[in-house]
């Protein structure tokens, strides 16, 4: 199974730090497929998904961002109640550890997607495969 | 095989050596007093005539002359030559109070320049270098000192003055420069953008660093070594007793051999003013046994270190002393602790950190505030913020281990805080004490 690259970056907690990152991807044409942004007092991580992650790789490093690749999990499931927590109950059941997830808009009105950091990544992918959740590639995503 | 300058000073005996000193200060002694009215009141006020002073022996009986002296006779007050026989002012660069000014004969720049030559040559400099000079120039004594000492060696000299690093790179590849001078964070930052324009020490022809003019530490020597591919040789010297080349660094990388053939050094205990024996930390003081214009005798440094007559495998006999601890107006009191920048500086190279930091310090409802921002190492981000948090938290540990108080450390993005092309700024201190 292909794991999704997320490209994390590193921004001061000051106004206008997301501003930069912004016109980095609008100038290299570069569309943002999923967003979450984590905030402590001094600092923020800037987690994202996009549609050419090697180029924008790239560009933020040109530009002196520290940001680095990490791979994470992205599924897709029916937009019903219930659904999350049939994943959740997946992964909890084979004891792997969510660090944090996210949602974010997919190809479908009916369905939604996940970008999903676990503690491992191959263990929590056979269990999601076992447990009939469909999981998107990198692939997937830069042609959503 | 080592080389001299002035091979016959720099490996005198002691005895003959203590011999010139004697003879030096004595005469020094009687110009200062018939000629400079402010140091003859503090020698009448203290009871001591010019011919008490019979050696170097006698030197705990004068009085001591102190930044506070300087301020209070500006411009003239301590001058012992007439304006007519004067050919250069340089001055201090005033951050703590109204600007010191020094005066200089033409003898006086000669003493300097042989100074820093000597300085150059125990770096491994001959007339065969090119050397880079990208201290200050202009009122600073650090760009003047140099360049004379560089010319006098017969090296190529480029008067760079700092700033426009790529410049600085550009010019160091063109001209193949294999001698740089400049201040250690200076130079930290030249080493930063040369491997930011996609170069690597491999590109340059430098093989040697004189770095001064602000405190540095040992590991940071390492570290600017590392990134420019050269050995670092530290050269000490202060405005009030001509600038850099009070003393500098021989091969051994150990210490400072002071020029004791012009300056005498003491340590004292900076509270009682009583001279320490050596190896003893203290207040370093200097007598300046050969200047003309501006002769200093007894000037406290504020800087604190030690002194060693251990033998040297350079082979100079020359006295040594430690690098500075730090000024002691560079050291904040926090929370009753005394703390330097030196030590932030040691423990964030230590940890793999990058040498600029901002150090703040304020008062919250009595109660002191120790607050250091700390540029994020681009090989450990993670996209976890616990993971960044640890970093904090261990950073702060590790501070605490080092200073004894514990600190909040806050990560922020590389290269955020301002780079200084001459002396660092890297504390700020808010709280209000003197008012």
């Amino acid at each position: 199974m292909q794991n999704v690259r997320q490209i994390s970056v590193f921004l001061d907690n000051k106004p206008n730090q997301l501003t930069g990152v912004m016109k980095i991807f609008k100038d290299a044409g570069i569309n943002m497929r999923a967003l979450s942004l984590a905030d402590t007092k001094d600092f923020g991580i800037l987690r994202i998904i996009v549609n050419d992650t090697d180029k924008a790789l790239e560009k933020l490093k040109e530009a002196s961002y520290a940001c680095t690749a990490t791979e994470i999990i992205a599924i897709t499931i029916p937009d019903t109640a219930g659904q999350l927590s049939r994943v959740i109950d997946i992964l909890g059941a084979e004891n792997v550890n969510i660090e944090y997830l996210y949602a974010f808009i997919g190809k479908s009105d009916k369905a939604v997607s996940f970008a999903i950091r676990v503690d491992d990544n191959n263990h929590a992918s056979d269990a999601l495969l076992k447990g009939g959740i469909i999981q998107l590639t990198e692939n997937d995503i830069s042609e959503m | 095989m080592e080389r001299y300058w002035n091979e016959e000073i720099e490996t005198m005996s002691r005895e003959d050596m203590k011999k010139l000193q004697n003879e030096r200060l004595v005469k020094q002694v009687r110009h200062v007093y018939d000629n400079v009215k402010y140091y003859r009141d503090l020698m009448d006020k203290k009871g001591v005539k010019p011919e008490d002073i019979k050696s170097t022996d006698d030197l705990c009986k004068l009085p001591f002359i102190s930044k506070a002296d300087l301020r209070e006779a500006y411009p003239y007050g301590l001058l012992a030559k007439p304006l007519s026989e004067c050919v250069r002012i340089h001055s201090t660069s005033g951050t703590t109070g109204k600007r010191v000014v020094a005066f200089y004969t033409q003898h006086d720049v000669d003493l300097w320049n042989d100074c820093c030559a000597r300085a150059i040559t125990a770096a491994g400099g001959t007339n065969e270098d090119v050397c880079q000079v990208c201290y200050g120039y202009g009122l600073f004594t650090g760009g003047a000192g140099l360049d004379g000492g560089s010319h006098k060696v017969g090296c190529l000299t480029l008067p760079m003055s700092s700033g426009n690093t790529e410049r600085q790179i550009t010019f160091m590849r063109d001209l193949n420069t294999t001698i740089l001078c400049c201040t250690p964070s200076y130079a930290a930052y030249i080493g930063e953008t040369l491997h930011d324009m996609g170069l690597t020490p491999d590109d340059i022809k430098l093989k040697a660093g004189i770095f001064g003019a602000e405190p540095w530490t040992e590991e940071m020597r390492r570290s600017i070594e590392k990134s420019l591919g050269i050995k670092a040789y530290d050269i000490y010297g202060l405005t009030e007793t001509s600038g850099p080349g009070v003393a500098f660094e021989c091969s051994e990388q150990t210490g400072m051999h002071i020029n004791e053939d012009n300056f005498i050094p003491e340590i004292i205990d900076p509270d009682t003013g009583e001279v320490l024996p050596e190896g003893q930390v203290g207040e370093l003081v200097f007598t300046s046994i050969t200047k003309e214009a501006f002769p200093l005798l007894r000037y406290r440094t504020r800087d604190l270190c030690v002194l060693s007559r251990k033998k040297c495998s350079c082979g100079r006999t020359l006295i040594k002393m430690a690098k500075p601890m730090g000024r002691s107006d560079d050291m904040m009191i926090i929370r009753g602790v005394n703390v330097f920048p030196s030590q932030i500086e040691t423990v964030l190279i230590e940890q793999g950190y990058s040498p600029n930091y901002l150090i703040e310090v304020d008062r919250v409802n009595n109660s002191d505030t120790l607050d250091i921002s700390v540029e994020m190492n681009t090989d450990q981000l993670s996209d976890k913020v616990k993971d960044m948090q640890k970093q904090e938290r261990d950073l702060a540990t590790a501070m605490r281990m080092m200073i004894g108080i514990t600190p909040k450390v806050h990560l922020v993005t590389p290269k955020s805080i301002a780079r200084s092309e001459g002396k660092a700024v890297r504390v700020i201190d808010r709280r209000k004490l003197h008012d």
